[in-house]
């Protein structure tokens, strides 16, 4: 049997244990799909750079074969009449596609909880949250069905569960890797990006994908990702560690995580030095502006005249139409932050929210280009302040979900390359640590983590 | 309390979503977390830069004004809610009926 | 007590692309429906959009010939209202930084003479879809054909005092624009769209009275009915000490009446913001310098030269430069070396007719410009190159001088021939010759016109009279 076929026939099986185990991690798959996959790669010419490598999609990036929900009920059932252009690159290098992963309702979520599907399990602990919204696949990775997945990140969706399930996640840089198809939720803020085991996982994946695509006018025209060459120390290099994101509270198993990795760079010979990030404190509120003004507009189109379905409440009408389809299409946190954004793009608050917002976006932003300006060659951080919570821990209040990605956030509103990487386990929960790069220098950035994850324990406990 | 419950409901309007009376009052109170929340930027000194930062691009790229094929491998028709003859139907509306 | 009427216009022309200005679907015209679409017009999850450079050029040589400062940087921005006919919930248009500001139309006002209106702004953006009420019981049809094409939308200042103003000012911008090659300005087919602003106030008011919009103008003549209409509701309701509310009116062209329209939203709230996915629109200047560079002569400079360089009335150069194709084919009917106010007369007359029924020209320029010369050198008489014209216009590739002939149209000059018919002619009137003799030289003209007759009105006139003469004199 040839390689598509067995990577189908064995992913099959690994997704059916998965579902049988409760993960819910996937919201569409079918082995009679997955057999096409296996066999359209096996009919390739030539294998291509991904050749019968198994991946789960995030259900927010459109494919033709499966429905594309976004974990949304104003979706169900909904099949996409194109492809997005990350999936045929993926498709075209090899890639199979698993399945469609669960997700937060439009990705609006810390925690894999609002999706209207059911909320993902952690792989180790069932009683705590994968982290979100690209839960699902980082669950899929984390559990060992499949090798790679592709999540999207707004405000930290991949890092922050790649963090929580103990795999690697990788933000590309703003423009790298085309949003077409991807379906939008802050668009200045949205980025496809790709979990893996590894490091060298996910950079073939961001590799096959990423690079200029004229149906995507935020896309930038420079070459792909190139796969990082494998660097032998880190000699040379100097990380930044900046002190807003080493706050005194700090988890202890965080921090005693972080300690050890510093420890690893020093021993690879990079060079360690404390720099500041002060509006980074600021991110958080600023996304909370800035994102959902974006989203609230770019959902408006789910308005159950064109596709998905329609609920029609009383009087009948047009506006009875709009009302009650997205009112009972959406759910209850998709629906407060189209509220919180319509509101501060409304009349009279502008200036005072939206603005505003932009102009720390631009603050933000600054400190980072000030601090590589600096001599810094990339920046270390923790990926999240704790390891995972308990589901239900945050659903109440959903500023202390917002915490949650305090900090993820603003390398997200800085546009940046960063990822996350395994650094060890706390109470048997994994630590993620965040290395984030300059504009552009996506290979540095993986180069560099691919040098540490082999000398970091991944999957030794470190107290605390 | 910064939004009040006519506010909300004003902006549930203009989103179009219907709000269920029984869970107005807990919206009303999740708004004001969210927005007192985000209200911390007003901390932030106001010689921040005017330029808004852009993360993408500094310019649009264009395209040529070439048609291409019709690139969808369904039609309307299949993920329509409601079509008849080619078009989308939707209930008749007042106002539409004047324009 | 009079009022003063004061009258701003929103026009939006839709751009002359072959494509949609966010997507590569076709603008065709009248194809069924929803099949120029696409994941982007259709709104469709992940979609995205990536402006038209034509539509950018096309605007931008609008904005140039209407005078308008062209911006190096504008920025598209999300106007935000739900409506069937507007697929992704928001049109993308420009807000805050549009695409070109300032510059001015000139026209003749029929009140005031030569006048200015200024120029607000001119900015880019997508049309949306199109509904059909009518074809379905209790339902609305959405066709999403249109959804996306490029449009400009130009805003006028309030300086028109008329509705004949508002009439003339969209005269002239329809043929700076036609002129320009922007759009084909066509209010049957929907690719010219007007809005009109309307107040009133006392004369020397400084201040400006409470406007309305009204909408559904469909044709410029409309537009004037409309306004008028208005303008006299407004009118009576502020003498009979109402006062005029600020709301959106739709124009009955049947009853002739303005209604007010029951409102889209409650309150307009557009919630713009910069569209996040469509970076800032950058134009170098010497993009812009090259666009003003190939800009074609605009009606007012053809004016200008056309009555310079040929000679011809104020009032001829003004007609002639009405359509661009008018005045093409005047100049290379000039070109063929014929007195251009004959030319002009032609073009004015009978060109004028076939070309206002039909659209086209069917006798070339370089045909008529020989049929001219015919004339001037007496070949043909006006009245026989008018026959010549009608069959020219009628048959395939003859010459002018063939049909002439064909047609026994040829006037004769030949000394030897007009001789026959004098000498016949003074043979059949002896007491007439007699009285011119004994001096009645006003007789001439009574002669001329029966050897005109007598050959058909083959004959010449200008040289039958010396042969005359001769024959007078001599015999």
């Amino acid at each position: 049997m040839s390689a598509g076929a067995t990577a189908a026939r064995e992913t099959g099986a690994r997704l059916a244990a998965a579902d049988a185990a409760g993960l819910n991690a996937t919201l569409h798959w079918s082995q009679e799909l997955l057999d096409a996959e296996g066999a359209r790669v096996d009919a390739m010419g030539r294998p291509g750079p991904l050749a019968a490598l198994p991946i789960a999609i995030k259900d927010n990036i459109v494919t033709t074969e499966q429905p594309t929900t976004c974990g949304s009920r104003i979706l169900e059932g909904y099949l996409s009449p194109y492809d997005a252009t990350a999936v045929r690159r993926l498709r075209a290098a090899g890639a199979l596609i698993a399945c469609k992963a669960n997700m937060d309702e439009f990705a609006m979520g810390s925690s894999t909880e609002h999706s209207a599907f059911g909320r993902v399990k952690h792989p180790i602990d069932p009683t705590r949250v994968p982290g979100g919204s690209s839960g699902g696949s980082a669950a899929l990775v984390a559990a060992g069905v499949v090798p790679a997945a592709l999540g999207s990140e707004t405000g930290g969706s991949v890092r922050q569960p790649a963090s929580f399930c103990g795999v690697v996640g990788v933000k590309p840089s703003y423009g790298r890797v085309s949003r077409y198809g991807l379906v939008a939720f802050g668009s200045s803020l949205d980025c496809i990006s790709a979990f893996g085991r590894t490091v060298d996982e996910a950079a073939r994946v961001l590799s096959a994908m990423s690079g200029h695509d004229p149906l995507d006018a935020t896309t930038i025209d420079h070459p792909p990702v190139a796969a990082p060459a494998p660097l032998p120390d880190l000699k040379g290099l100097r990380i930044g560690l900046p002190r807003e994101y080493f706050p005194a509270d700090l988890h202890p198993g965080v921090a005693a995580a972080l300690q050890r990795t510093e420890d690893a760079i020093r021993q690879l010979g990079a060079e360690l030095c404390d720099v500041s990030l002060p509006h980074s404190r600021y991110a958080v509120p600023t996304y909370y502006i800035v994102a959902p003004a974006e989203a609230a507009a770019n959902l408006a189109r789910y308005d159950g005249v064109r596709y998905g379905p329609r609920k029609v409440g009383p009087g009948g009408d047009i506006r009875a139409l709009y009302q009650a389809t997205r009112g009972e299409g959406f759910g209850a946190e998709v629906r407060r932050r189209i509220l919180v954004g319509t509101y501060v793009l409304s009349a009279g608050y502008y200036d005072a929210y939206y603005r505003k917002a932009q102009r720390v976006r631009a603050l933000i932003a600054d400190d980072f280009r000030r601090a590589f300006a600096s001599g810094v060659d990339l920046l270390l951080t923790p990926t999240t302040p704790t390891p995972a919570f308990r589901a239900g821990e945050k659903t109440e209040d959903p500023v202390a979900m917002y915490l949650a990605d305090i900090f993820v956030c603003a390398i997200s509103l800085a546009g940046l390359p960063a990822l996350s990487l395994p650094v060890g386990l706390t109470e048997g929960l994994p630590v993620g640590a965040q290395l984030i790069a300059p504009f552009f220098e996506d290979e540095r950035l993986l180069a560099a983590a691919a040098a540490l994850e082999r000398v970091v324990a991944a999957t030794a406990e470190v107290g605390g | 309390m910064t939004i009040g419950r006519d506010q909300v409901l004003h902006v549930a309007k203009l989103a179009e979503l219907a709000v269920r009376e029984g869970e107005l009052d807990r919206l009303v109170e999740q708004l004001n977390r969210i927005v007192d929340y985000v209200a911390q930027l007003d901390e932030v000194p106001g010689d921040a830069p005017a330029d808004p930062f852009l993360p993408g691009p500094p310019s649009v790229a264009l395209r040529q004004d070439v048609p291409g094929p019709v690139p969808l491998t369904r039609p309307p028709a299949a993920f329509a809610p409601e079509f008849a003859d080619g078009f989308f139907l939707v209930p008749r509306h007042g106002a539409m009926e004047d324009l | 007590m009079s009022w003063e009427t004061v009258v701003g216009l929103e026009v939006h022309v839709q751009l002359s692309t072959r494509t949609k200005m966010f997507c590569a679907c076709r603008t065709t015209f009248g194809d069924p429906p929803n099949t120029n679409v696409c994941p982007t017009c259709l709104g469709l999850p992940g979609a995205l959009p990536v402006p038209n450079a034509q539509a950018v050029r096309l605007a931008t040589r609008a904005a140039l010939a209407l005078g308008s400062s062209v911006r190096g940087r504008s920025v598209f921005a999300r106007k935000n209202y739900f409506y069937p006919d507007l697929p992704k919930g928001y049109q993308i248009s420009q807000f805050d930084q549009p695409l070109a500001t300032g510059g001015r139309v000139a026209l003749e006002s029929p009140e005031r003479g030569r006048i200015e209106v200024g120029i607000t702004r001119l900015h880019l953006e997508e049309d949306a879809g199109k509904l059909v009420h009518d074809r379905f019981p209790a339902k609305t049809a959405v066709d999403l054909n249109r959804a996306g094409t490029p449009l400009a939308e130009i805003v006028s200042e309030p300086d028109m005092r008329s509705p004949g103003e508002a009439r003339a000012y969209l005269v002239a911008l329809r043929q700076i624009l036609v002129y320009a090659g922007v759009s084909d300005c066509s209010m049957e087919q929907g690719s010219l769209r007007v809005d009109a602003n309307i107040s009133v106030r006392r004369p020397g008011d400084a201040r400006l009275g409470t406007k309305t919009e009204v909408k559904n103008l469909n044709s410029f003549a409309n537009v004037e009915r409309a306004l008028e209409a208005e303008r006299l509701r407004q009118i009576a309701l502020l003498e009979g000490g109402e006062r005029v509310a600020q709301v959106t009116l739709l124009f009955n062209a049947g009853s002739g009446q303005v209604k007010p329209l029951r409102s889209k939203e409650e309150s307009h709230d557009y919630r713009y913001f910069p569209d996040p996915d469509l970076p800032p629109l950058v134009l170098s200047p010497e993009w812009i310098a090259d666009q003003r560079a190939e800009l074609p002569e605009l009606p007012d400079a053809r004016r200008a030269r056309l009555e310079i360089a040929f000679g011809i009335p104020a009032y001829d150069a003004r007609v002639l430069t009405s359509e661009v194709a008018l005045a093409d084919y005047f100049e290379s009917v000039a070109a063929a070396g014929v007195e251009p106010k004959a030319a002009a007369n032609w073009v004015m007359g009978d060109v004028m007719s076939t070309y206002n029924e039909g659209g086209t020209f069917p006798v070339s320029a370089e045909r008529l410009g020989s049929l001219i010369a015919l004339v001037r050198d007496g070949v043909l008489s006006h009245q026989a190159a008018k026959r010549v014209y009608t069959e020219l216009a009628s048959s395939l590739g003859e010459e002018p001088k063939v049909v002439a002939e064909r047609l026994g149209l040829v006037q004769v000059s030949d000394e030897g021939a007009l001789a026959g018919w004098v000498d016949e002619v003074l043979a059949a009137h002896p007491a007439e010759v007699e009285r011119f003799r004994g001096g009645e030289a006003k007789l001439m003209g009574f002669f001329v016109g029966q050897v005109m007759k007598r050959s058909k009105g083959k004959a010449d006139p200008k040289a039958v009279q010396p042969v005359l003469q001769e024959k007078l004199r001599s015999g």
